[in-house]
Formats: structure tokens, sequence, C-alpha cells
């Protein structure tokens, strides 16, 4: 199952707000490439919340009870992309921007 | 209704917690929050997601990970953030549903649970756990890696 968002600095500002946060690395241009970036980066609880709603869409209501998310960010995300969400039949999460790995991991139903 | 940015310190506001600072082992102290249909409506809209789209023994349930925009809270309310923090890694297991049409209070906790350096970076590992407030069921466990640049 896969999925894509188009990604941009309006909707990294939208996420800020819910999220409550002042990190300037999401904000400041200027900041975010002092710090080796190209641009201000996107959260990665934003595109870990695409991926975990890509697992209620995959796993059904067992994902509430028993979903099992475990991610780790390998590459910025900015604005102006596109990520793809992809999550297959084993349970392999991947996000990728391009062909610029961003995010592996795995969603998937913890036994019980 | 609470919103994050009411129970998380945020970036700049107080001054920066350095990476010596942290303590293994230190207990991130509980504190409650309640996640509100608003609440579930704007994460909802944050993720591009559809709030009516999930639904659980037949009744309308948020997307799990609004969890999420608490989980730097149960770190930052004993250990206030510094600019520039940037998340490595993060592990979630939903237990209980979030109801998208009523108040749901909750209380989150946590520990430190490890520091280490890798490739020049610092970066602390720690756990939170989100109960419903009163009847103490396990709604998520998660555990966050984040690198500060102090």
């Amino acid at each position: 199952m896969q999925k894509d968002y188009f990604i941009t600095q309006d909707k990294i500002d939208r996420y800020g707000r819910i999220n409550g946060d002042n990190d300037i690395i999401h904000y400041d241009a200027e900041y975010a490439r002092s710090r080796g970036f190209k641009a201000p980066i996107a959260h990665g609880l934003m595109v870990q919340g695409y991926a975990s709603a890509l697992g209620a869409e995959k796993y059904g209501p067992d994902w509430f009870t028993r979903g099992v998310m475990e991610v780790k960010f390998v590459g910025p995300m900015f604005p102006d992309e596109t990520v793809s969400i992809k999550i297959d039949d084993h349970g392999k999460l991947e996000v990728k921007s391009g062909d610029r790995m961003c995010i592996v991991g795995t969603a998937h139903l913890r036994d019980e | 209704m609470t919103r994050p940015s009411e129970v998380k310190p945020r970036e700049g506001d107080l001054p920066g917690t350095t990476w010596d600072e942290f303590e293994v082992g230190a207990e991130l102290p509980p504190f409650d929050f309640t996640i509100t249909p608003d609440i579930v409506k704007e994460y909802s809209d944050a993720i591009d997601s559809d709030i009516d789209q999930f639904r659980l023994d037949g009744r309308q349930v948020a997307v799990p990970s609004v969890l999420s925009v608490y989980l730097m809270a149960v770190l930052y309310r004993k250990y206030p953030p510094t600019q520039g923090g940037i998340m490595a890694s993060n592990k979630f297991r939903y237990y209980g549903p979030i109801p998208a049409d009523e108040e749901t209070t909750v209380t989150a906790s946590g520990k430190v649970i490890e520091k280490f350096e890798k490739r020049g970076r610092r970066y602390i590992r720690y756990s939170a756990r989100f109960e419903q407030a009163e009847a103490g069921v396990l709604i998520a466990e998660a555990e966050n890696v984040s690198t500060f640049p102090n």
C-alpha cells in the first residue's frame, strides 16, 4: 500500500501549530542552512502521522489496539517535495522523496 | 481541550537543556492533557487525513498518532528544549483507541533510558507512556531518540 503527499511550508507551519513547537529548524531557512540543510525540514512526526494513517487504512480496526510503528529518520524531508509512504505486505515501511530514502521502519500488528 | 503548547515548553522560551544535564534513569513526571474532538480534527487536517475515515466498533476514532503531538512534552517538561533538536527515531505501540467524538483525558509519563554519541552527534533516548487519566488503562507506549546541538 502506498500513498504520496506533497509537502509545503504551509503544511509544515500547520503541523507546527498543532504540535506546539517553536523549533526554528522547521521554519527558518537561514538557520536550516547553517545546520547543513538546503531548506527548513519537515517534522518527522508529521510524516510519521501520514504513515500511521496509512497503517490504519492497511490494517483496519486492529491498528488502534495492536498497531506497532517503528521508524528511523534517515534523511530530511523538505517543502515542495513529494514523499511516498509505502507499507509492504510484510509490514516494511519506507518513506522516499524521489530516490532519496527519508524514513525506514516497520508498521505491523502486535501478536496477542 | 489541551493544546500541546499548553503543556510543552517551547524552544527558546527557557534556557535549553544541555546534553550533559540529561540524567539516565530520570523519571519524567506525569501530567494530564485532554484530547478533544477539535484537537482530533486539527491533527487530522495537519496530516492530510479524513477525520471521518476511521471507525472501531462503529465509533469514530482518531488516528492514534494524535498522541505524537504530546510526545516531546513528556521530555521537555523536565528538560526544556534547545533550538535545533532533530528526531532520529520513534517507536509507538498502540493499545487503545482515542475517540474522535468525545474528550479523552490522558496521563503521560516517561523515563530517560539512554544517552549516547554516534558520528559526532549526541543523542537522548526516552520512553513515554500514555494512559486514560482516571481508569489507568494503557493507550500507547512510545520511545523516542532525538539529538540536540548542544
